[in-house]
């Protein structure tokens, strides 16, 4: 049990470092490389708590979604030679006021629902897969299927708003 | 002997152990280019050596043949790129300077070449490591610091001061210490990019400097703090570096910059970075590695300094919310926009001279938007010789020069000196003569398209290809009548293979397309549907058989099989001939007159006219066929993918050797 | 225990491998080659580029061989010898090669030279085009084991091995996989005649020398992930079954070394073409017919 505390730990202060990262940065690309790790820290923190199908997803998703959004955030923001003088920090009022909010409501998520009783004994990982399916396929699948829907609405839309055409294809 | 480009560190039995074994493992950097070794009958491949693309992976520089005085400087750049321990072999190189003196020469042949490599082995095993070191050092490698105003690229000084237009001072960048041939002379007559908003900023300057937008030269202002555009720190005018926002000649300041593609830099084309480990040179003589390190730390960190009290700044428009925040209508207002609509930043990247997929001392220097190419600018570094060498010149003599100067084709050269001085002479060589002269061009041909097909294996990744070719071009380099006779299954099977090949279609369809209007040479204008070809006049030819070959098409697929065929019906025509004969020039005495003549070499059509006095040349004149088709290089690069434009390139089949005007 | 093993037949195949790649690009076969370039590269300067992202530059090959490294850890060997039966092997696998990606971005990116950068990014397309075709057919083949689990899939084709009771899924796959380990003709990031090397361009020495290690280990996990999958692991009659995976693996990655020398590299936004337009359409079909073949003759 304390072995895993300090490894939840470990990996939850490696989140929270490599979150400060992105911002303390001057450069583009290591900044969406340190929101990767960021991310992975997080899914080592599934595996610790023994969640092992979702930890080692959100260790695949997130490389490969971060490396995206890396080459989208160099070619946009054409980061002069990644080493750059890119100040990552804007708008910090409304920064401030919207972390301060959300962590207000990530707060009373954790301390004013009844979570149930503590669970003592994990199901194994088989187990666990097989009921994520189940999952899935039954009380969540609407909230999953229009959420992907939204996302890929969203990314189309997002690309179509920033591709000008010239006026070679407006014709 | 021991090696001047030593690793630094006492001989010990672990070190000599690793000695015997780089002394094994020889990787070769082949100058000017393993096509050109081929040509002179070099057999790189069978030596039990690997010949690499970058200095980087290299042990060895190996010089094929004497190199052009163009080329030497990036000789030089290419030699500090190596690591230690590094070596030169020299093959009947002669003067190789900038470059130090060659550690083992040898004469350009097969032996030489064996030979050669052998006492390589040993200078390596005997001296991989020593205690001191010497320095490698040469004026193309000095980097130099040039002063320019960040708003007005086209002011560049080698002093400090204040600019003579707006009056900022000027900031310093790096950048090849003879590049540019001086700035002694202020070039301030070349037209101001439009669309700078600079007016009334001199009035700025003064204090400690301006601090100015690295992305967007037209915001300045005298207190740090950040850019309403974009958001970034705003720096003094020191900080901005050579982020290449001089670059006068793509518009405005946008974010193009030379990045670092240096390792196949020619120095003449000044880009800062292209040499930036090249300062590193004089650290050399530390062990290990730690001693090349302690820059990027620095370039990454240099924005913290002086910028406190940047979070402030007058807030227009909504509170907390920065005016026109990340806007990229704001961002990318006037930049030059590609065909895509998307705005990239874009970078230049030299390629060449020694650039593996292409020609060997062909310079090309795109603009890349992203992988694609949105500019590019060739040019040949070999130079253009006089061809009339002083006034007493025999014929004979100028007929070697030409032909030496053409190492990828000079047996066409060769024969069509010999015509033009023929003429001139009013000397008729007879007809077995002109068989023997036309198989040998058709030879040549045979093995300039072997090459082409070789170097077009390597740049594409086609392996297989690249080493069969390469053979078979060795193997028909010098052969005889029996020996082409004995080499021509092999090479219709070769011809078979590559047509048959999966991907190649894809890989070459519909790539650097050339219209009917564009003027074009060889091979090139023959695959678009018609064209010109010299031998179509040449009545020796047409009694051996000789039948125009065409394609359609216009695109580099439709090139690769125009050679195919050639290739093909070039064995004929040598079967038809019955015998190879490399034109040798006649005794013209002492005539005097006026002769030109025309033939096809394998890149295309060539004439030359010459002017005899006496037995003497004392004028010529000649016409490539390079000189035509290099002009098509923009054309058919222009906004394609990197892949392709190297490609395209490659299928023009041009000889820098051949490039005069 | 089956940690040293594993490691030390990694090591092996990684050294077997070499021999195999230098005989395929050079043409003449030496089994002491790939030693002696390997302790020459030790004593060869490693040159940093001055204005490199340092950091970028020195983790680039260390996370690609680490990524290797846990890739191989869910490949079995033989009943037993595999150095963690995760319940999500087939998942692990991909989530340790999706890091390949972000290693030859930050190697690419790191020494700051235009030839590294376009191939780290062009790497970046090139796995847009292949991820979904790694995924899509593991997919049909956990469908069929009714597990993630490596050895449960590997078990699962006791009567009939994949590459037969789903070809077009083995065929995806292995493209895919191709196309995952930069191999020839989809080698775009070390592309040699366009961009002089790419990724590897600027690293020398020592960091070179763990460059070529990361890649041999890349290439044999993705063989073994072929085997695992497809040809039925340690699966085999007569010789032990340590002797088939080692035939097999070796003989994959052979293949998939060599079938490129015959033909010209394609470039990526054609490999992304195919592989969405056709490769996913296929894919998706796959899914079905297994689905449809494990739901009627359950073999």
């Amino acid at each position: 049990m304390t072995v895993q505390m300090i490894f939840l730990a470990f990996f939850g202060g490696a989140a929270l470092w490599f979150g400060v990262v992105v911002f303390r940065t001057h450069s583009m690309v290591r900044s969406a490389l340190a929101l990767l790790f960021s991310q992975t820290a997080i899914g080592a923190m599934f595996l610790v708590m023994q969640a092992e199908f979702l930890g080692v997803l959100q260790i695949m998703m997130m490389a490969t979604e971060m490396s995206v959004m890396a080459i989208f955030m160099v070619m946009f923001m054409m980061d002069p030679g990644g080493m750059g003088k890119m100040d990552m920090t804007h708008q910090k009022r409304l920064s401030l006021w919207a972390g301060g909010i959300g962590l207000l409501a990530a707060l009373l998520l954790v301390w004013l629902p009844d979570w149930g009783p503590v669970a003592l004994s994990v199901p194994g990982a088989h187990e666990q897969a097989a009921d994520l399916g189940r999952e899935l396929l039954g009380r969540s699948m609407f909230i999953f299927q229009s959420a992907g829907l939204t996302i890929l609405t969203a990314m189309i839309a997002a690309t179509m708003v920033a591709i000008v055409p010239n006026a070679e294809q407006r014709k | 002997m021991t090696i001047a480009g030593a690793h630094a560190g006492a001989m010990t039995g672990l070190r000599r152990l690793i000695s015997g074994a780089m002394a094994r493992d020889l990787t070769a950097f082949v100058l000017p280019g393993p096509s050109v070794a081929r040509s002179m009958g070099l057999d790189l491949a069978g030596s039990h050596l690997r010949v690499v693309g970058t200095p980087r992976h290299a042990s060895v520089l190996i010089v094929v043949g004497p190199l052009p005085a163009g080329l030497r400087d990036a000789a030089a750049v290419i030699y500090a790129q190596m690591p230690r321990p590094r070596a030169i072999l020299a093959l009947g190189a002669g003067d190789i300077a900038p470059l130090p003196d060659a550690h083992v020469s040898a004469p350009l042949t097969r032996a030489g070449l064996q030979s050669g490599l052998a006492d390589l082995r040993r200078v390596i095993a005997a001296g991989a490591f020593r205690a001191d070191t010497g320095e490698f050092t040469a004026p193309a490698l000095e980097v130099r610091v040039e002063y320019t105003c960040p708003m007005h690229p086209e002011i560049v000084r080698d002093a400090p001061g204040d600019c003579p237009k707006c009056g900022m001072t000027l900031v310093p960048r790096e950048t090849a210490s003879n590049g540019h041939g001086g700035h002694d002379t202020p070039q301030e007559d070349t037209p101001s990019p439009a669309g700078h908003a600079h007016a009334g900023h001199a009035d700025d300057a003064g204090g400690e400097g301006p601090y100015i937008c690295p992305m967007h030269p037209e915001v300045v202002s005298d207190v740090p703090g950040k850019c309403p555009k974009c958001g970034m720190f705003l720096v003094t005018a020191e900080e901005v570096e050579s982020h290449g926002h001089g670059h006068g000649d793509h518009g405005q300041g946008h974010g193009s910059k030379a990045q670092g593609a240096h390792m196949h830099g020619d120095p003449a084309a000044g880009s800062a970075q292209m040499h930036h480990d090249v300062p590193d040179e004089a650290h050399h003589g530390h062990e290990g590695d730690g001693d090349h390190c302690g820059h990027g730390e620095q370039a990454d960190h240099a924005g913290h300094t002086g910028h406190a009290g940047h979070g402030d700044h007058s807030a227009a428009g909504l509170d907390g919310i920065e005016p026109h925040f990340m806007s990229m209508v704001e961002l990318t207002e006037g930049q030059p926009r590609s065909s895509d609509g998307l705005q990239m930043e874009w970078i230049e990247a030299p390629f060449g001279p020694f650039f593996p997929g292409l020609p060997a001392g062909l310079h090309l220097n795109l603009t890349l938007d992203g992988d694609s190419v949105a500019g590019s600018e060739v040019r040949s570094l070999v130079g253009a010789t006089e061809l009339v060498d002083g006034p007493q010149m025999t014929a004979g003599d100028f007929v070697e020069r030409l032909a030496a100067m053409m190492p990828l084709s000079p047996a066409a050269y060769r024969t069509l000196a010999c015509a033009a001085v023929e003429e001139a002479a009013g000397v008729e060589p007879d007809h077995n003569a002109r068989r023997g002269r036309a198989a040998a061009v058709e030879r040549e041909r045979i093995a300039s398209h072997l090459g082409w097909l070789a170097e077009f294996g390597l740049q594409s990744g086609f392996l297989w290809l690249a080493a069969r070719a390469g053979a078979l071009q060795l193997a028909v380099g010098n052969a005889d009548i029996d020996g082409i006779a004995a080499q021509a299954g092999a090479i219709r099977r070769l011809i078979r293979r590559v047509e048959a090949a999966p991907l190649m279609r894809m890989r070459l369809r519909r790539i650097a397309r050339i219209g009917k209007d564009a003027p074009a040479s060889g091979p090139v204008d023959r695959a678009r549907g018609g064209g010109a070809d010299a031998r179509a006049g040449d009545p020796t030819l047409i009694a051996l058989g000789f039948e125009m070959r065409v394609r359609d098409g216009g695109d580099a697929l439709a090139r690769l099989r125009l050679r195919c065929d050639e290739i093909a019906q070039s064995l004929d025509l040598i079967a038809a001939a019955g015998r190879i004969a490399v034109p040798r020039l006649p005794d013209v005495g002492r005539v005097s007159g006026e002769g030109a003549a025309r033939i096809e070499t394998p890149r295309g059509a060539a004439s030359l006219s010459v002017k005899l006095v006496d037995g003497k040349v004392v004028e010529a004149e000649l016409d490539t066929p390079s000189d035509v088709n290099i002009a098509l290089v923009e054309t058919v690069t222009a906004q394609q993918e990197l892949g392709d434009a190297l490609s395209a390139v490659a299928s023009l089949d041009l000889s820098p050797w051949e490039v005069r005007g | 225990m089956s940690i040293v093993v594993v490691l030390v037949s990694l090591a092996a195949g990684a050294y077997v491998l070499a021999v195999i790649e230098r005989w395929a690009v050079q043409g003449h076969l030496s089994l002491t080659g790939p030693a002696w370039a390997a302790l020459a590269l030790l004593g060869r300067e490693s040159l940093l580029a001055r204005k490199s992202d340092r950091l970028f530059f020195e983790l680039g090959p260390v996370l690609l061989l680490v990524a290797g490294l846990m890739a191989v850890a869910v490949i079995p060997l033989a009943p037993g010898l595999i150095i963690t039966d995760l319940a999500t092997g087939a998942l692990f696998l991909n989530a340790a090669l999706a890091y390949v990606l972000v290693a030859l971005i930050m190697a690419g990116w790191g020494p700051n030279g235009a030839y590294a950068m376009i191939a780290g990014w062009r790497f970046l397309g090139q796995f847009i085009a292949y991820a979904m075709l790694i995924v899509m057919p593991i997919t049909a083949v956990a469908m069929r084991a009714e597990s993630l689990s490596t050895v449960e899939i590997v078990a699962s084709q006791a009567q009939l091995w994949n590459v037969l009771y789903q070809p077009m899924g083995f065929a995806l796959f292995v493209v895919a996989a191709m196309g995952l380990a930069w191999l020839p003709p989809l080698d775009l990031p070390d592309a040699a005649g366009e961009l002089a090397g790419g990724v590897e361009a600027e690293y020398t020495g020592v960091r070179l020398a763990v460059l070529r290690l990361a890649r041999m280990v890349i290439i044999l996990a993705l063989a073994g992930a072929t085997v695992t999958f497809y040809l039925g692991g340690w699966l085999g009659p007569w010789l032990p079954p340590w002797g088939w995976s080692a035939i097999k693996i070796l003989a994959v990655a052979a293949a998939m070394l060599s079938v490129g020398r015959y033909m010209p590299r394609i470039r990526e936004a054609r490999y992304l073409a195919l592989s969405w337009k056709l490769g996913i359409s296929l894919a998706l079909a796959n899914i079905f017919v297994v689905g449809v073949i494990a739901l009627v003759v359950p073999i």
